[in-house]
């Protein structure tokens, strides 16, 4: 009835205009698509918009361009699918996968790209346990894949698929309800807080206000936190291995009975005060490259997937220090103190002095090198190195000085037995020095004949060159990407190509009537 | 390995809070802290620090060593092994009959010669060998409480099993550190002359004063069937017990020195010394060895060139260390900041490094 009417009042009508809603993308979104897939990213869209809205999205961020090919994998849509069997319908699937896939293998241009569409009807089918590993097969030899219609549930198939079929590591970024699943899933979930209210956000690892911040997050300080937690484990196992092994390697001398050759404060004071706090601040502060030297090179972030700085090589060689430093302030201590006089007033060294001797050794040996382990120095590194060194003494000092209730053996041990002995000083000088020589000679050498990116870098900053040949750096930076196929600058290459393909061309058709010249020209 | 990343569809308001009035700026307030920005230095390690460091340390050691190695050289040492030679031909078969035995004559003589001029004053020490001090039970086995004060006089639980007479009287000082105290004497004479042996100062002074309480006095010491080393008079209270004193300083090694008594004269070279030992002390039950040593000191302590040898061995190294690295850098030098180093560079085929 309504039609009817509708029909009869809606007649001769006039054009006045049109309206568009536009879902438009949060700023700075193809920019950090750019930046992530410079540094080596891949990146999917998982969505539950149609299909023509999400290839418009790609386009518009970039993810597709003109020059790639687009494979759709769709479930037949015709009348005549309801009665069709599921069998025949996954048929139909598989067949449509293993074109593309045999497509993509044939293919020669080394800069073709790929783009995979799929909608959530067809995922259903895709994702089930014969089918979805060649559909994963398929899904990353392609620049990008974009899903559309995609239920919550699928969402989080999805990632469960890339995450076990791969075995890379995964993150998950969304900023509403539906993406809660993904966002679990995956190995990092970051929620968007924002418009669609806090569920992404509760659900996820980290969170963020805008979809562009995600570029900082990973570029800076993902980059920033696997060099410095990869130190920190690294550095927390030698000196626990330098300071527990000397226990060990004296029981020889005690026919094993168990006796400490350290007062119990100071093992005690050992993992609190007096060597946790420069390696927090190691952990927390360390950077090799400022945050705009992180920007401009995304290649850099290739180090943390490549695992350069936690691979058995470094945690073997820093135990190996370990093992070095506590062997060097046992052999060196015992020895030089052996059983003669260690003042000038005829004084033999007892437990106690030998014990804080060796610790005294362990502690400088220690901070020293976690000195130089650093490469950003603020003040708070240097208050808690030095001033971790310097809390020993004070400790040393103050303990002493409390009535021997409480000091036991270490009553004025460095007031009165210690530090007039200028063996004591000697000593601690010379162990220091031998502790930290091998890393000292390997980090040089290496530095100097094997440097790596953020080593180069580092000299780049430090002597400016940035700053005088500009020309040189803005190269460099260009250059420092891994290649990528989407992104707007993969965008700007492909049509680069494309024009210079064509310029070749034209000149080569060119050529003939101007091959003649004259010869007196 | 490369990171994946999915987003769902990446629609929303953009966010400027400036231009919509009325709306809070919910940025939080920068600072450098913060957003990890302090002013920091980043030193790096160039060549010339390396090399600069490495020449430093080689000619800051060399010099401290020769000079650790020259004390070590003037220091005059003698060591004589007497626990063998103290015995009695008879007994020497039996060693530990004769050393249980209370009628057997303790005292031996032996010469001594002085090979070097030893300036005043010259230590004497004893030096036992495989005698473990440093054993945990054994250093567990006193009570420093007790040895403070009379009125701790009862605190022997940490002392077990020296603590009590069989009557359950406290023994002072209790434990078997005290119970295994050393008691060898030593006489000296040059030529008939009587060379006197000074306890003064032989002891720290700050366990005279605040370990050992100068009220107490040692009562039903090594009172026990099993005597494991000397006796203390007990008119003297403890803290004027510097033999016990020094002895209750644990030792860290199983062979360890302790300091006897000082010489105040100076000793000429080629001086004969006879030394009349008291061989009292039991170390042949557990195979242990028994030396006397005298010895002058330096401004490093007594006779070991240990210390000289390995800072002149660590400087060396590190002067070799700077000659090689300026040797392998003149062959392959690498100027710094120079570009084509970058693994982009090196490997063109996207090889990190």
């Amino acid at each position: 009835m309504l039609e009817l009417v509708a029909d009869m009042m809606e007649n001769d009508l006039i054009l006045i205009g049109a309206t568009a809603v536009e879902d438009k993308l949060q700023k700075g979104v193809p920019q950090c698509i750019d930046k992530l897939a410079q540094a080596g990213l891949k990146i999917w869209v998982l969505t539950g918009d149609k299909m023509e809205t999400a290839i418009n999205i790609g386009f518009s961020c970039s993810l597709l361009r003109q020059g790639m090919k687009q494979i759709c994998i769709t479930v037949m849509n015709s009348d005549a699918v309801a009665q069709e069997s599921k069998q025949a319908v996954k048929e139909n699937i598989s067949m449509q996968i293993t074109n593309a896939s045999q497509m993509v293998k044939l293919e020669k241009d080394p800069h073709a790209a790929f783009a995979l569409i799929i909608d959530g009807k067809t995922l259903s089918y895709a994702l089930e346990d014969d089918m979805k590993h060649q559909f994963l097969a398929l899904a990353v030899v392609c620049a990008s894949v974009i899903c559309c219609r995609v239920s919550p549930k699928q969402k989080a198939l999805v990632t469960r698929l890339v995450k076990e079929g791969t075995g890379k590591t995964t993150l998950a970024i969304g900023d509403g309800a539906n993406d809660v699943g993904m966002i679990q899933e995956a190995d990092i979930g970051v929620g968007i807080s924002g418009v669609e209210g806090m569920q992404a956000v509760m659900a996820s690892d980290f969170s963020i206000s805008q979809f562009r911040f995600l570029e900082r997050l990973l570029v800076v300080h993902g980059h920033w936190c696997y060099k410095r937690i990869a130190q920190m484990i690294c550095y927390f196992f030698y000196k626990n291995i330098a300071f527990g092994l000397t226990l060990f390697y004296f029981e020889a001398f005690t026919a094993f009975s168990g006796q400490s050759v350290y007062n119990d404060w100071y093992m005690l004071l050992f993992n609190v005060i007096l060597t946790s706090l420069p390696v927090i601040s190691l952990g927390v502060f360390e950077q090799d490259v400022s945050s705009e030297v992180c920007l401009q090179f995304p290649a850099l972030y290739q180090q943390g997937p490549k695992n350069l700085f936690f691979d058995w090589y470094r945690i073997l060689g820093w135990m190996g220090n370990g093992l070095y430093t506590s062997l060097v302030i046992f052999i060196l201590n015992i020895m030089i103190f052996y059983n003669q006089a260690f003042r000038a007033e005829g004084q033999t060294a007892d437990m106690a002095a030998m014990g804080a001797t060796m610790f005294s050794c362990i502690i400088t040996a220690v901070n020293c090198q976690i000195a130089l382990t650093m490469s950003h120095f603020t003040w708070i590194q240097h208050l808690f190195v030095w001033g971790s060194v310097t809390t020993w003494y004070l400790f040393l000092l103050l303990f002493g000085m409390l009535p021997p209730y409480y000091s036991e053996d270490a009553h004025k041990i460095l007031v009165e037995a210690l530090g007039p002995a200028p063996i004591y000083w000697c000593t601690i000088l010379l162990v220091t020095v031998a502790c930290n020589l091998p890393y000292l000679a390997h980090i040089s050498f290496q530095r100097c004949f094997n440097p790596m990116d953020h080593h180069i870098i580092q000299e780049i900053k430090y002597y400016k060159k940035d700053v005088e040949d500009q020309h040189m750096w803005r190269r460099e930076r260009s250059k420092a990407r891994q290649e990528t196929k989407i992104g707007f600058t993969a965008r700007v290459d492909a049509k680069i190509r494309q024009l210079k393909g064509k310029l070749q061309r034209r000149s080569s058709t060119l050529i003939l009537p101007n091959c003649m010249p004259s010869p007196c020209q | 390995m490369i990171g994946e990343a999915t987003s769902s569809g990446a629609g929303g308001k953009d966010d400027s809070p400036a231009a919509v009035s009325g709306k809070k700026n919910k940025k939080p307030n920068y600072s450098r802290f913060t957003q990890q920005e302090l002013p920091a230095c980043k030193p790096i390690l160039t060549p010339g620090w390396v090399i600069t460091s490495f020449i430093v340390v080689g000619v800051v050691f060399i010099p401290i060593g020769l000079a650790s190695l020259y004390a070590s050289e003037h220091v005059v040492e003698i060591v004589e092994r007497y626990d063998k030679d103290c015995i009695p031909p008879d007994y020497r078969n039996n060693s530990l009959h004769y050393i249980q035995t209370s009628d057997t004559d303790k005292n031996c003589t032996m010469t001594i010669n002085v090979p070097k001029h030893m300036k005043s004053p010259v230590f004497i020490y004893y030096e036992l060998d495989n005698f473990y001090q440093n054993h945990r039970r054994y250093v567990k086995s006193r009570s420093d409480k007790q040895l403070r004060s009379k009125a701790s006089e009862g605190n022997t639980e940490t002392c077990k099993p020296e603590a009590v007479t069989s009557n359950g009287q406290p023994i002072v000082p209790c434990g078997l550190v005290a119970w295994s105290l050393f008691n060898d004497t030593y006489k000296f004479s040059v030529k008939k002359e009587v060379l006197g042996v000074s306890k003064k100062n032989i002891a720290w002074k700050s366990d005279q004063e605040h370990k050992f309480g100068s009220d107490i006095y040692p009562k039903n010491f090594q009172n026990g069937s099993l005597i494991g080393g000397g006796k203390l008079n007990p008119s003297i209270p403890l803290s004027e017990q510097v033999d016990l004193i020094v002895w209750m300083r644990t030792a860290a090694l199983p062979n360890f020195r302790k300091l006897y008594g000082k010489i105040e004269k100076d000793l000429q070279a080629n001086t004969t010394i006879t030394v009349t030992i008291e061989n009292n002390y039991n170390t042949y039950s557990f195979g242990g060895k028994k030396k006397l040593v005298l010895s002058t000191t330096s401004w490093i302590g007594g006779k070991n060139s240990f210390l000289g040898r390995a800072y002149i061995a660590i400087g060396g190294l590190c002067l070799f260390l700077a000659v090689c690295f300026v040797f392998v850098y003149l062959l392959k030098p690498r100027p710094l900041g120079d570009p084509s180093y970058l693994s982009w560079n090196r490997n063109p085929s996207g090889q990190m490094n």
